[in-house]
């Protein structure tokens, strides 16, 4: 039995009530409880139009780990970049995107939030400050080191201010194995960049465990201390205590302009991708994870708190399910790029077969709406 | 008309100060670029000049913070990042090759990648194999990158301020050999467009194209060679992409023969890429087959004498022009 | 409104999948993430989960059948409504013995007229074979009217280069200086240059009198696959070669015609291929080698003899062929042979056999004798290490005691695995099994 089942804290609330264990407001709760379940329907039907052969290419789920996307993501300001990996459906909707938008890029559509070039590993959404959606393991996190660093030099050499910001980059545990990882917490720590690095840390690469890829697996977070990175051990399946840890973190991250390491705990529920078998672990285990699923473990907390009762519940998700299906049918109606796109957006300026650059329709229409 | 002349070293400096004085998006980062005034004294002086916020020592850790470059242009900054040699870009192969390039395609034009990438490229001090890569063979393969090779002072101020102006990432790859050349270089704002080449020498009987150093070496050939009574056009093609062929194709419609000069491997490389463009525009130009002058295919060796043997110089490129004109 | 659930696509390199188990049976409820079905792709086994609530209205596709991502599969009724009243929309139920037809690939566009070459300038032809011109030459000779084959190229192998047309021009420009001070431009002659449409055959069609031959594709079934895998590793790992024998069936067609006719009414009806299957076996205990199996250090002698024989089946159902398996065959008579073969040709045919029944044959027979074949060769059958090919008995002349007659004979083939079996072996074989097929009184004890 692996440590990730060890680990495994499918816990109650504990018996403490709601209104001790969290700082959100009701509002606030039932945001998360809508995001999480429109993560959770999204999936779902991702996973249908995928082997409905909808959807091309590599595709990877988010189940099970929605409370890591939308606690993190409601832990920090609009304004602060957040990038990611390649399972990136779940922060782009956390993160405010349109699902249809979402879909339509998946698709392979004109309507999606990058024409159709990007596809589900790499969702961009610059009105929402989502900076990619990567595909190769561990690329994003010199970018977060960046874009950490740019706001930094926005706001104090260019402004002439104090930093305001702080960046979210997302990673695998995967990526603990990559050497951009290590330079990128190097840089963070030399140069005082206000970047968190969260480490979704689902217990797999792929079809390799940690314990078998990863050196110090019980500890991760001494990688970032060894380079001066403050480290977090979050548990990841709650979006309350996602959400309280996470603030802590990036306030401090914000505030004194240092980078830090967090090991968040979850587990995805899914195979790798669309094409795993996950032979690789047991059904036991997978079992025991889903018995603290984090959309149950919200829910079953605010009908105790008196936020929301069955039948709200039920309702609540039946909208998520009308909005993704509406998602759906806007990404099917949606036209494939016309051909001409393919010449588009390789450079700003002109030459050549190169057409330019022209904003795609989730810019256009979010400057549209006021 | 100023007739200042200075080395092509300062030149890069002027422009990178020029434009970081203009722009405070603008910022250096790289190896030594501060307090070490630059491993090659291009950037002497811009640590005092511009502080260390904007002048940044970074560790030997070229994947992190070119990637880290890249991120921060995507949010709209403009950084310059100095590899002390683009053989150390090889440990940075996915932020500049896999990120750099693509991010405005992958976003759909939400996110540009406005970058300079610049440092020594190219074999010609006994540095051997490792450290000896001519990068514009490999490099240029990928859309949405430009690349510039400048092979004179005015230009390596010119090419380098456009760079830095460009919206799009620009690999900027400069000859070692060539620092401490001398030449007339414009005070003040000096832009030089890209996709323009410059003839450097008119000539009739022969086109001679080539790109950053070996420009030298095709001038020294055509010197060789006007005494024998052959008149050679030399043209310098300054970037490589965009890549500006009707300069060429007009040239080679006067001359009927065409030798194309590139210091980087000739498997896949700018002078195959121009030769297969000159044989496509000017089939019934050719009196003879396009002919390639390249480093011999082999790593770059180290004795002094194999390099001079390893890479194109006056000799072979003057002995390919005499079997173009069936002179040989 | 019903749903259909259609083959999914488990990979990003699955074209097609092979339903391995039903999880859920017609009438069983299900909802979203029910597994409802095993399916093997060309990665793994994977499972297929339903994406909706509801009761399984029909399954479509049986287990063991492989059919393109995109096929519906099954049925499901939503809440509300009754299963029984749900039809399959389009596409017909698919059973396990036969993939559906794919549709058919578009016929390719009739290859057009081949394109008309475009007319060269055409210089005269020099007898040494293709002129050798440089692109500019050519053009220049062209633009000052010159003619190349009067022309010597200075360059490599003779190729014309410009400053030979260059020099050719002045030399015309001399010529003529007195005239006109100029080149006088001269038209190249209009026979010289072939107009493309004459290329073009004008020959009128062939009117086709045979029915046309469609282009398509056929789906390949999973027994066709096997077949394919088996019969390649066959012929490409074990070396084959053939001895041919042939056999005076003349006591055997007797016998079997008075043992056929005394038998009738106990419904027995012998074939000759029951008795070769018998002689078969029986030829065993003289030879062990050929009832065994080459397995890389040694060979592997069995102790039972199971005669595999050929079974071809219906076009309709798919075609193909099955080997069935006639256990213990040396220890069983004429007649619980017949029987078994027909049991199991009946069932292979009308059911399909089960993975026991095709299994651990030790020696096989193929017999194309039925359908009139005399003589011919088969691919052995791993791991067997030989595979009798029988021809029809057919009544021809004969010659017997030096004399010309009429008689019955048959051809049979033995394919071989040189790796166990020898030439010599393999005569020594076949003459035991002449004397038992030519004596068949042996046969009957």
């Amino acid at each position: 039995m692996s440590s990730v089942t060890d680990s495994a804290p499918p816990a109650a609330s504990g018996g403490r009530p709601l209104a001790e264990r969290t700082s959100a407001t009701p509002t606030q709760l039932h945001e998360w409880l809508r995001q999480m379940l429109l993560i959770r329907e999204f999936e779902v039907r991702t996973m249908q139009a995928y082997q409905d052969k909808k959807i091309g290419g590599f595709c990877h789920i988010y189940i099970g780990q929605e409370a890591v996307a939308v606690g993190c993501t409601a832990a920090v300001q609009h304004a602060d970049p957040v990038v990611t990996a390649y399972r990136d459906h779940g922060h782009a909707l956390a993160r405010g995107m349109d699902p249809k938008y979402c879909m339509a890029e998946m698709f392979g559509r004109i309507g999606g939030c990058a024409k159709g070039k990007g596809g589900s590993m790499h969702m961009f959404d610059k009105p929402n400050n989502l900076f990619g959606g990567h595909g190769i393991v561990g690329a994003q996190t010199p970018l977060g080191t960046g874009l950490a660093f740019a706001k930094k030099y926005q706001d104090e050499v260019i402004d002439g201010g104090v930093n305001k910001h702080v960046t979210l980059c997302f990673l695998g545990d995967g990526a603990l194995n990559q050497g951009g990882f290590y330079e990128a917490m190097n840089l963070a720590s030399l140069f005082d960049i206000p970047v968190i690095f969260v480490v979704e840390n689902n217990g797999y690469s792929m079809g390799t465990s940690i314990e078998r890829g990863t050196s110090m697996s019980h500890r991760i977070i001494a990688k970032g201390e060894g380079c001066g990175l403050t480290g977090y051990e979050i548990e990841g399946m709650d979006v309350l205590t996602v959400y309280e840890e996470m603030k802590k973190v990036a306030d401090t991250a914000r505030a004194e302009s240092r980078p830090a390491m967090v090991d968040l705990r979850t587990y995805r529920f899914k195979g790798h991708s669309m094409s795993d078998p996950r032979k690789y672990r047991t059904r036991d285990e997978e079992q025991h994870w889903e018995a603290g699923d984090p959309i149950t473990r919200l829910r079953d907390a605010m009908i105790e708190g008196g936020l929301i009762d069955e039948e709200g519940f039920k309702a609540l998700n039946k909208v998520q399910k009308t909005v993704v299906r509406e998602a759906i049918n806007w990404a099917e109606q949606s036209p494939e790029p016309d051909i001409s796109e393919l010449y588009t957006d390789v450079y700003v300026e002109k030459f050549g077969p190169y057409t330019g650059t022209s904003m795609p329709q989730i810019v256009t229409d979010a400057e549209a709406s006021p | 008309m100023s007739e200042r002349i200075i080395e092509f070293r300062d030149a890069l400096r002027e422009a990178m100060s020029q434009e970081m004085h203009r722009d405070p998006r603008v910022f250096l980062l790289g190896e030594e670029v501060a307090e070490y005034d630059g491993a090659y004294k291009v950037s002497r002086g811009m640590l005092e000049e511009f502080g260390p916020r904007r002048v940044i020592d970074t560790p030997i850790s070229e994947s992190g913070f070119a990637g880290m470059a890249i991120g921060a242009a995507m949010l709209g900054l403009r950084p310059i990042v100095e590899f002390m040699s683009w053989s150390f870009s090889l440990v940075a192969a996915d932020p500049i090759l896999n990120n750099a390039p693509k991010m405005l395609y992958m976003s759909g034009g939400q996110f540009g990648c406005p970058i300079v990438i610049r440092g020594n490229d190219g074999a010609g001090g006994q540095l051997g194999s490792t450290h000896s890569w001519c990068v514009e063979g490999m490099f240029s393969n990928v859309p949405g990158l430009k690349m510039a090779i400048p092979a004179f002072p005015d230009d390596a101020k010119g090419m380098l301020a456009t760079a830095i102006r460009d919206d799009d990432p620009v690999f900027f790859l400069e000859s070692e050999r060539l620092l401490a050349m001398k030449g007339h270089v414009p005070e003040g704002d000096h832009y030089v467009p890209f996709g323009k080449a410059v003839v450097r020498r008119p000539g009739t009987d022969v086109t001679l194209f080539s790109f950053g150093r070996p420009v030298h070496f095709c001038l020294d050939a055509a010197e060789e060679l006007a005494k024998e009574g052959i008149s050679c056009e030399v043209i310098d093609g300054r970037t490589i992409r965009p890549l500006d062929i009707d300069t060429i194709v007009e040239s080679v419609r006067k001359t009927n023969a065409c030798v194309v000069v590139d210091q980087s491997w000739s498997f896949g490389s700018p002078g195959s890429e121009v030769a297969a463009q000159v044989h496509a525009h000017c089939f019934d130009d050719l009196d003879n087959h396009v002919m390639r002058v390249h480093s011999a295919d082999v790593p770059s060796p180290y004795a002094a004498n194999l390099e001079q043997a390893f890479l194109p110089n006056a000799r072979r490129i003057a002995e390919a022009v005499r079997s173009a004109l069936y002179v040989a | 409104m019903s749903i259909t659930l259609t083959m999914p696509r488990l990979s990003d390199t699955m074209e097609q999948g092979t339903i391995i188990r039903w999880n859920v049976k017609e009438g069983q409820e299900v909802v979203s993430g029910t597994i409802v079905a095993d399916i093997e792709t060309d990665k793994a086994t994977m499972e297929m989960q339903a994406y909706d609530d509801g009761i399984v209205a029909k399954i479509l596709v049986g287990e063991g059948t492989q059919v393109p991502v995109g096929t519906p599969i099954a049925m499901i009724a939503e809440e509300g409504e009754d299963p029984a009243s749900i039809a399959p929309s389009g596409g017909e139920q698919v059973d396990s013995a036969a993939a559906p037809a794919p549709s058919a690939a578009p016929a390719p566009t009739p290859a057009s007229a081949a394109p008309a070459p475009s007319a060269a300038p055409a210089p005269s032809i020099p007898s040494g074979g293709r002129m050798k011109v440089s692109p500019v030459a050519r053009r220049l000779a062209e633009e000052h009217a010159i003619d190349l084959a009067a022309l010597s190229g200075s360059g490599p192998g003779g190729r014309i280069i410009k400053r030979d047309v260059l020099s050719a021009v002045e030399t015309a420009g001399e010529n003529v200086a007195g005239a006109t001070g100029d080149v006088l431009p001269v038209e190249i002659p209009t026979t010289q240059r072939i107009p493309s449409q004459t290329l073009v055959s004008t020959t009128t069609p062939i009117v086709q009198h045979v029915p046309a031959l469609e282009s398509t594709e056929v789906a390949v079934s999973g027994m066709r696959q096997t077949i394919a895998r088996r019969l390649v590793e066959s012929t490409s790992t074990i070396p084959h070669y053939q001895v041919k024998m042939r056999f005076s069936m003349d006591a055997l067609m007797d016998i079997r015609k008075s043992l056929n006719e005394k038998l009738a009414t106990e419904g027995v009806k012998l074939s000759v291929n029951d008795f070769i299957v018998r002689a078969c076996a029986l030829s065993m205990a003289e030879h062990p080698m050929f009832n065994a199996s080459w397995a890389g250090d040694r060979i592997l002698i069995h102790g039972r003899v199971n005669v595999g024989v050929a079974i071809s089946l219906p076009e309709e159902r798919g075609g193909g062929l099955v080997v069935a398996s006639i256990r213990d065959a040396h220890l069983k008579s004429l007649r619980m042979i017949s029987a078994e073969t027909k049991h199991l040709a009946t069932k292979a045919r009308d059911k399909g056999l089960s993975t026991e029944e095709m299994s651990d044959s030790t020696f096989t027979i193929s017999n194309l004798g039925m359908f009139g074949v005399d003589d011919f060769t088969a691919i052995i059958n791993p791991p067997n290490s030989a595979i009798l090919a029988c021809g029809a008995a057919i009544e021809q002349p004969v010659v017997r005691d030096h004399q010309l007659a009429v008689g019955w004979e048959m051809s049979a083939t033995l394919s071989l695995d040189h790796r166990v079996i020898d030439g010599a072996m393999a005569a020594r074989y076949l003459l035991t099994l002449k004397a038992m097929i030519e004596e068949p009184m042996r046969l009957l004890a």
